[in-house]
């Protein structure tokens, strides 16, 4: 008995020692990235000023530096320094030595240099992007712009040119340069629908209604918003044309009870948004023109924020509170199909990605009194429903919208009760706030 | 009979002498007041450093994995194709320094009384004649080679840059840019994590495909096959998700381009 209790001992200490080691132990992770390939190492030299005209500095410096940030932007570049780079200001093909750009310290890959001079109010600038590994034939690109003296002009040529860099080496995904941003803005004291460049300069008011006016949708070409604001008859998807400057009907969202969130088709021939002129707010499609009104989603709860897939417009996801907190799930688009894609939390305002395969939305993992965390932006690959969470203790984060491109998106973030516009890379680095003034709330990036 | 007696007595004798199970029970209830009281601390303990678990591999009811490699962005891991290439190339043998001559004993150190010392008439220094310093390269070789300037025929041969291979005259070498775009691009698309993890490392699949005037792929088909059928539908598959590598370059005249590619696990 005594051996027998001795050994009961011993194996009572193995179970303490078991369990001590099963409080330490950790798993070892090997993980890596995908066979990525390096970003490119890009250097941009100063343009070289032509001519005396007084205007060239100042234009010169706008460019410069907008030339730099747009590339540096775009997410698929290592840039070179301006401190790093060779002093030397290339005006030609013929003036540059690209030795002196491919070794140390700048390392460049890529040298994007040209020239720039303003004469009898025109502005004429000839950019070249020269691979500098490729001695033999090292021109990549060669661009040549004439536009009118301003320093508007000098940062859209910045652009322009950029865009060109960007689309050529970047598999022919074309830049966000001269894409713009619309957003809600309460600055005047009424919340009106603004806009911006991508990088938040340039920003202007759209609607003047003076009343509240949220969720605007850009058209994909760019010549109508959809948004929703509140008038006599309550809340209304309302149409404003930015080629006439004025608003222009939009029938289908008027009639009766609270019309919100519009959502356009990549070909812009249908907008779906959310009604509750039948009971509790479902997903209804019109055409743009406002015709041809029908209704998508018809269950308990509910259902608002579509989105379309913008590759084949074949699907929608939307935000439903069918089984109690909102969550996201996706439809075909005629209501067959349905899916929920978010485990639990709170899950709201989903956008989905350019290439159709992720969407980006704002979800409160562990939504309750006391719970850890926050409202966060996440992207989630619909096949795999794998999701990666891109921002992390900062603020309230929501109304995600992607970026043409797919490597952008562009947020709401509120701390301390200041909502202000930020984009960041679709992996979470990166992040800038864009907008300073008043609150601005509810992004949403143009097509093109 | 009185025998048998005798032995029922030696027996009852037996069961009725009190057996010493006092210090067995209560050591068998200390063990088990023990076993309790390790499994009441095991679960507090782990109530305590809870915050050990965060972040572990049980993050939730979803699965947390990275998803940025379907994302359009290029990572900051480099590809290094050479096996022997290292971050920190090893230690090479020092440079060696001249030998310390040998000690000459210096006569005049100890004077030596009644010794004349001889003075030598000293030649002058011969500056000698200036070379060229040659930087001395004190890194170790792993058989890279420096590029010979030696003029050679570029078109009509077949160019490689990496896993991308190029049969359409001088491509390769007039727009390198774009066959980089394409390994970019195909390194991004590939999912390696759909492959049998028991493939071989090193395997490759080569694939072949046209790509049109306006960037979008077609026409693939498995070159060589890597014997692994799942590495061989992967990197097809990758191929399929690319939308487009871009226009081909516009000094570019023909209309396709012929792009032999490999996926190496």
């Amino acid at each position: 008995m005594k051996v027998l209790s001795k050994s009961f001992a011993s194996v009572f200490l193995a179970v303490i020692c078991l369990l001590s080691l099963e409080l330490q132990a950790q798993d070892w992770v090997h993980t890596g990235t995908n066979l990525g390939q390096a970003r490119i190492r890009m250097a941009v030299a100063d343009f070289k000023p032509v001519g005396a005209d007084p205007e060239t500095p100042a234009l010169k410096a706008t460019f410069d530096s907008t030339l730099f940030s747009d590339l540096a932007n775009a997410g698929i570049f290592d840039m070179v320094s301006k401190a790093m780079a060779p002093q030397a200001t290339p005006g030609s093909p013929q003036e540059i030595s690209l030795p002196q750009w491919s070794a140390a310290p700048a390392n460049a890959e890529m040298v994007a240099f040209g020239a720039l001079s303003a004469s009898n109010g025109r502005l004429i600038v000839y950019g070249w992007l020269d691979d500098t590994r490729n001695t033999a034939s090292p021109q990549v690109l060669g661009k040549q712009y004439n536009e009118a003296a301003s320093q508007d002009m000098a940062r859209t040529i910045a652009h322009r040119f950029a865009d060109e860099i960007i689309s050529r080496l970047g598999g022919g995904i074309n830049g966000i340069a001269e894409t713009k941003i619309y957003f809600v803005s309460s600055r005047t004291g009424t919340k009106e629908i603004w806009t911006m460049d991508y990088d938040g300069q340039n920003q202007h008011q759209v609607t003047h209604l003076g009343s509240i006016s949220i969720s605007p949708r850009i058209s994909p070409d760019g010549s109508r918003l959809a948004f929703a604001s509140l008038d006599r008859s309550g809340w209304a998807v309302r149409m404003y044309s930015t080629d006439l400057g004025r608003m222009v009907a939009f029938p289908a969202g008027q009639s009766g009870g609270t019309n919100q969130s519009p959502a356009w088709t990549s070909d812009g021939t249908k907008i779906a948004f959310s009604s509750s002129r039948s009971g509790d707010p479902e997903i209804w499609v019109a055409d743009a023109s406002g015709g041809n009104l029908h209704k998508l989603t018809s269950f308990r709860g509910p259902d608002v924020s579509p989105t379309w897939n913008p590759r084949t417009n074949a699907q929608l996801s939307w935000v439903s509170g069918r089984t109690g907190l909102p969550q996201i799930y996706i439809m075909d688009q005629d209501g067959a199909n349905i899916q929920r894609l978010t485990d639990g939390g709170y899950a709201i305002s989903p956008s989905w990605a350019p290439n159709g395969a992720m969407l980006t939305f704002s979800w409160n993992r562990k939504y309750g009194p006391g719970a850890p965390g926050g409202q966060d932006i996440y992207v989630m690959d619909i096949a795999s429903k794998r999701w990666l969470q891109l921002t992390h203790d900062a603020g309230s984060n929501d109304f995600p919208s992607w970026a043409p491109d797919g490597r952008h998106i562009v947020f709401e973030r509120q701390i301390g009760g200041h909502s202000q516009i930020w984009s960041m890379l679709a992996d979470g680095t990166e992040q800038h706030q864009l907008t300073h003034q008043g609150n601005n709330f509810m992004p949403n990036w143009s097509w093109k | 009979m009185s025998s048998l007696l005798e032995g029922n007595e030696e027996q009852l004798e037996r069961e009725l002498a009190s057996e010493p199970f006092a210090k067995p029970a209560t050591g068998s209830l200390v063990l088990h007041a023990a076993l309790t009281l390790a499994i009441v601390l095991y679960y507090v303990l782990g109530g305590f450093f809870h915050s050990n678990i965060w972040g572990g591999s049980t993050a939730g009811a979803a699965i947390r994995v990275q998803v940025t490699s379907a994302l359009p962005l290029p990572s900051d891991q480099p590809i290094n194709e050479n096996v022997l290439a290292t971050e920190k190339p090893s230690p090479a043998p020092e440079i060696p320094q001249p030998k310390e001559q040998a000690k000459t004993i210096d006569m005049t150190a100890v004077p030596i009384p009644g010794k004349k010392e001889k003075v030598k008439p000293q030649p002058a220094p011969k500056t000698p004649p200036k070379q060229q310093q040659v930087a001395q390269d004190n890194r170790a070789r792993y058989g890279e080679q420096s590029g010979s300037s030696m003029p050679r025929a570029i078109s009509g041969q077949t160019t490689t840059v990496g896993p991308t291979s190029v049969s359409e005259g001088d491509f390769g070498s007039r727009f390198p840019w774009y066959v980089d775009g394409i390994n970019r691009k195909m390194a991004m698309m590939w999912n390696k994590s759909e492959v049998d993890p028991r493939t071989p490392k090193g395997t490759r699949v080569f694939l072949a495909y046209t790509i049109h005037r306006d960037g979008t792929p077609a026409d693939v088909q498995v070159d060589r096959s890597s014997g692994s059928s799942t590495l061989d539908r992967s990197c097809v598959r990758a191929v399929q998700r690319v939308d487009t590598f871009g226009n081909l370059p516009a000094g570019y005249n023909s209309s396709t381009l012929k792009v032999s590619y490999y996926c190496e696990y």
